[in-house]
């Protein structure tokens, strides 16, 4: 199926249902789809389109789908002078890391696909590994964030997207150096899920760093209700406030804290703040927030299947309505490094067994320039096949908009700190 | 007899085919099978305390994480026990587990029970995210073997097991008599002398530890486990669901409201993966089998099904706990 | 004033309101159940589609998020009084165990919410804005979220109003009658069927007015329903089936645990707390702690 047939039609549900029905669990396994006459790179899109992580996946698709988009307009992918289109194949992971083994596994066995285009969560990501490994199936991560993930060391998942523990602490550095007068004191609020402790965490070993004192560090419950902890924060008054959540409980956050008229000196929450739909939902509230970025449309980076960041951005704004943000810019640049290596590597489609292998030597050797920025993977250490060259960007919600604010090179307006207090 | 004999072909022939499903399918849809045989499996271990003793327990998917978590602990960097050797550790910790908590908890009636035991499953889940050694809220990985034939015999294996025991217990003995004679009247068991208490607790252990089985399995085929992927109430909820689907109390129901709940779940999920749409397909199914299937799919086939029905009706246990709800 | 005392008092405030919001959407419930005996798993899609329709009328046509709340319950009313007569057909058809058959009907018709709001409304997180969202009181030494104490109240004036209905009313008797024993009821003249229909409606529209208050005090998004029906469960369990007093009793106790194990013991406890408290309050008061109140 293409990209554009995302839409529902009543004959779609009509023929596919009869087919599915008709076919029947035992009868399936026997229909062997027939490739397209016309030879197509195959990529697979393993992500959350349903369970609680339904918005980052959403981000996710909607990244790799800007890829396949812009490519085909194009003609296709280049290999040796000729262009190939790119055929997406999905697999939602239900939000669940065996549902999403059981996409991969679809994804390579019955749609052969040559490439995949790794999950939304961390821990879907660690499931699909081993899957990966199985079968010699190169996989590019434009979103997971968790440096559980390159800890394990996988020899077939490259990530673009720089592990959160590297960007967390640096950003609240960055965030402690522009605070005037200098900001003393830390809490830190860590949702208890996977990737939100992580980032949590990040916050708490970079506060230290930063010089921060940590007066509280608190792990909540995603389900819990925030009061409690506001309170108790509230009543240690530190200067700053980072959150590692998603969207749900930093929104929740936010009118927690306005609700019991508790404004930190500063806000930083991270993952989330740079999504449209957090501002959209907090309205005026959301002025003030910090978050952490690798990629924002203003970045002086450019490649010629996007263009410039900011062409980018207003592509991504024509199909979504909003502005696109790092986990989209990331996802489309995931595509880019698949172009890349394939074309270095010279294969036309069908890849075989050898060259998907060969595939995967040649993204590791991936150096190049995109207009989401530098992408070079580590070939060691604790970050292995994680590309940590983006340098994070702090970030603060100004008038609805989001907007650089160190560090000082990248900046594009000051930061607002002291945060007045709630309206 | 002919009615036996033919159904003893087709359990030949159903046996046949999936020991030889290997060499048929490819290892996508011999994931599909083994994930349909690990449902099957998990929806007879659910309906032996759920089908025959009445007992609705909500928090199942504690025991199915308990067999997990044990399996990835053991097999961990630290102690690396072989797989093997993890599985009678995990039926040890799930039977004395179950024990303790099923002695109070089987006191309780219908809804009561239900939530209790929802309640454990969810003290377990937040238990397991907030401490250290079991890897907290980010979860284990488990060291990956990557032969999906060993982990479809396995689930073969623990699913054939599982319904040969209920079959075995529930079907051709005294004790399956017991527990049904308390299921449809607790106080007439007891005056008749059944120690209803150790017949309870003993149906209780037997539901746990073919769940903690099935976890173990899963644990290592996976080969990553969090508290949410095999405590979370959906693994719970899934069991209920199919078994209803299947038939309550029935011996082959479980495996046919298991094995086409997946399945269907499946086959939608691949052909509209790509919206949520499919969740309100699954949603109308399931209401349109309530509507108009309400003795499960076993009901379609036997012609016991309406009759046992109405034996069942009569049953004092019923959610209301009071007794009162029941229609007469 | 000493600043330990200070956090304590403030800690007592935020369990009381945390009980009074989970009251919101548990009184409906126990009256559904009572009448029912239905464990309702769709309570969580009412309170999101309340939300939804919160988030909608402020967005849409620029009015406060609680005008909302009387739209709610005609419409959701209106709509459970058309689904509550197929729930009183499975809950009493002559099927193995009824019961069981309309709570798989319940999660069938949640997972299809579900899915149907999924597909129609996609996954953003919503807020409803009220006049009182975000605003505060400081009493002495403890702020008071407005918000919240909203919630509390229309919490209590559910439960009273409902409290008049039942034992004021002639049509609160048939309820209170139908609830005891139905036979006895249906003997003395009452539609049974008709009457669980309205209840039905009536617990459907009660609970979304509660679901459009959940998306002013925290977010809405269609993953979020089943959080609530988790919630209402277990203060319903732990109230005792069917007692709506015994609800909102139940919901403090837990809001109080909830508040003080995270503020003095550590958040991420507070909800092995409850969860633990509500299991081992089963094991010595088998029929939750409050057994008569409908």
């Amino acid at each position: 199926m293409s990209t554009n047939s995302k839409g529902f039609s009543r004959r779609r549900f009509l023929s596919v249902s009869a087919v599915a029905f008709a076919a029947g669990p035992l009868g399936m396994p026997f229909v062997r789809t027939a490739r397209a006459q016309v030879a197509t790179f195959k990529a697979g899109v393993i992500t959350s389109l349903s369970g609680e992580n339904i918005l980052g996946g959403n981000l996710t698709k909607r990244g790799y789908d800007l890829w396949a988009e812009a490519i085909n307009a194009k003609g296709g992918v280049e290999v040796a002078g000729e262009l190939f289109k790119v055929d997406m194949f999905y697999g939602d992971d239900q939000s669940n890391p065996a549902t999403g083994a059981d996409a991969a596994e679809r994804l390579i066995v019955q749609n052969e696909v040559d490439v995949l285009f790794g999950p939304y969560t961390s821990g879907s990501t660690i499931a699909v590994q081993p899957i990966c490994q199985k079968y010699q199936v190169p996989m590019i991560s434009g979103s997971a964030e968790s440096p559980n993930v390159w800890k394990a060391k996988p020899e077939f998942n490259f990530g673009i997207i720089p592990a959160v523990d590297t960007t967390a602490g640096k950003s609240l550095a960055v965030l402690a150096k522009l605070s005037n007068p200098m900001a003393k004191t830390i809490a830190v609020i860590g949702v208890n899920e996977p990737f939100s402790k992580e980032t949590g965490e990040g916050f708490r070993d970079g506060a230290k760093e930063a010089g921060l004192e940590v007066v509280a560090y608190e792990l909540v419950p995603a389900s819990g209700d925030l009061t409690p902890v506001i309170s108790k924060i509230a009543a240690l008054n530190p200067d700053i406030v980072a959150v590692g959540g998603h969207e749900e409980p930093l929104i929740n956050v936010v009118k927690t804290s306005k609700s019991l008229n508790f404004r930190p000196k500063a806000l930083i929450m991270h993952y989330g703040v740079t999504d449209p739909a957090f501002a959209q939902a907090l309205a005026a509230d959301a002025d003030g927030t910090c978050g952490v970025s690798v990629w924002l449309p203003s970045v002086p980076y450019k490649d010629d299947v996007f263009g410039t960041a900011r062409e980018f951005a207003e592509m991504a704004q024509k199909k979504s309505g909003h502005e696109p943000d790092y986990t989209e810019a990331a996802c489309a640049a995931s595509g880019l490094v698949f172009g890349d290596a394939v074309k270095r590597l010279g294969k036309k489609p069908v890849l075989t067994p050898e060259d998907r292998v060969a595939l995967k030597d040649a993204i590791a050797e991936t150096d190049i320039q995109t207009f989401y920025g530098p992408i070079k993977f580590e070939k060691e250490g604790n970050h292995y096949h994680d590309n940590v060259q983006p340098v994070p960007v702090l970030i603060q919600i100004q008038g609805g908009k989001t907007v650089a604010v160190g560090p000082k090179e990248a900046a594009a307006a000051d930061l607002t700190y002291p945060l007045p207090a709630w309206k | 007899m002919k009615p036996r004999w033919t159904g003893l072909l087709l359990l030949i022939a159903v046996i046949v085919v999936l020991a030889l499903l290997p060499m048929l399918v490819n290892n996508f849809w011999l994931r599909i099978a083994t994930g349909a045989l690990m449902w099957a499996g998990l929806a007879c271990s659910w309906n032996i305390l759920g089908g025959y003793a009445g007992y609705i327990n909500f928090g199942h998917s504690a025991f199915f994480g308990l067999g997990a978590y044990v399996t990835a602990l053991l097999m961990g960097d630290k102690l690396a026990w072989p797989f093997f050797a993890t599985l009678p550790a995990g039926i040890v910790v799930t039977a004395l587990f179950a024990i303790i908590i099923g002695a109070p908890t089987l006191r309780l009636r219908g809804a009561y029970f239900a939530i209790a035991t929802w309640a454990f499953a969810e003290v377990l889940i937040q238990f397991a995210s907030v401490m250290d050694f079991t890897g907290g809220i980010g979860g284990i990985g488990l060291p990956p073997f990557l032969d999906e034939r060993f982990f479809y015999f396995a689930m073969f294996g623990a699913a054939a097991l599982t319904y040969l025991i209920t079959w075995a217990l529930f079907e051709r003995s005294r004790f399956g008599l017991k527990v049904k004679a308390l299921r449809d009247h607790e106080p007439a068991a007891e005056a008749m002398g059944i120690n209803t208490s150790l017949v309870k607790l003993q149906t209780f252990v037997l539901s746990a530890v073919t769940a903690s089985v099935f976890g173990a399995i899963f644990a290592y085929w996976v080969t990553f486990i969090n508290p949410n992927s095999v405590f979370g109430g959906d693994i719970t909820d899934q069991m209920v669901v199919m078994v209803l689907l299947g038939g309550l109390g029935s011996l082959w129901g479980p495996a046919l409201g298991g094995v086409a709940l997946f399945v269907v779940n499946r086959i939608i999920w691949m052909y509209w993966g790509d919206t949520a749409f499919y969740i309100a397909i699954l949603g109308a199914a399931i209401v349109l089998v309530v509507l108009f299937l309400p003795n499960g799919i076993a009901g379609l086939f036997s012609r016991r099904g309406a009759k046992s029905g109405a034996v069942l009706d009569k049953a004092v246990g019923n959610l209301a706990g009071d007794g009162q709800g029941g229609p007469s | 004033m000493v600043p330990a005392l200070d956090l304590f008092l403030q800690t007592l405030l935020n369990g009381l309101l945390i009980g009074g919001v989970i009251g919101t959407f548990t009184i409906g419930f126990q009256l559904a159940f009572g009448v029912l005996h239905v464990i309702d798993f769709a309570v969580g899609g009412w309170v999101v589609l309340g939300g939804y329709l919160g988030y909608y009328m402020a967005a849409g046509l620029g009015v406060d998020g609680f005008l909302a709340i009387p739209v709610a319950f005609v419409l959701f009313g209106a709509i459970g009084y058309l689904i509550g007569p197929i729930l009183y057909n499975v809950r009493n058809s002559r099927t193995a165990r009824p019961e069981l058959m309309a709570l798989a009907l319940t999660f069938g018709l949640f997972t299809l919410l579900r899915g149907g709001m999924l597909t129609a409304w996609g996954f953003n997180t919503h807020s409803v804005p009220t006049a009182l969202s975000g605003e505060s009181l400081a009493v002495g030494p403890v702020t008071v979220p407005l918000i919240r104490v909203a919630a509390a109240v229309f919490a209590i004036a559910i439960a009273g109003g409902l409290f008049l209905f039942l034992y004021r009313t002639r049509y609160g008797l048939a309820i209170r009658a139908t609830a005891e024993n139905r036979q006895n009821a249906a003997l003395m003249g009452v539609n049974i069927r008709r009457l669980s229909a309205n209840v039905y409606g009536l617990y459907a529209g009660i609970t979304a007015m509660a679901g459009v208050l959940m998306g002013a005090i925290f977010s809405v998004n269609p993953e979020v329903g089943l959080r609530y029906t988790l919630f209402a469960f277990f203060v319903a369990v732990l109230a005792g089936l069917g007692s709506v007093g015994g609800a909102l009793v139940a919901a403090l106790l837990l809001g109080v645990i909830e508040a003080f194990v995270a503020t003095y013991v550590g958040s991420s406890y507070s909800l092995l707390a409850i969860f633990a408290t509500l299991f081992l309050v089963l094991l010595v008061s088998p029929r939750g702690i409050l057994r008569h109140g409908l």
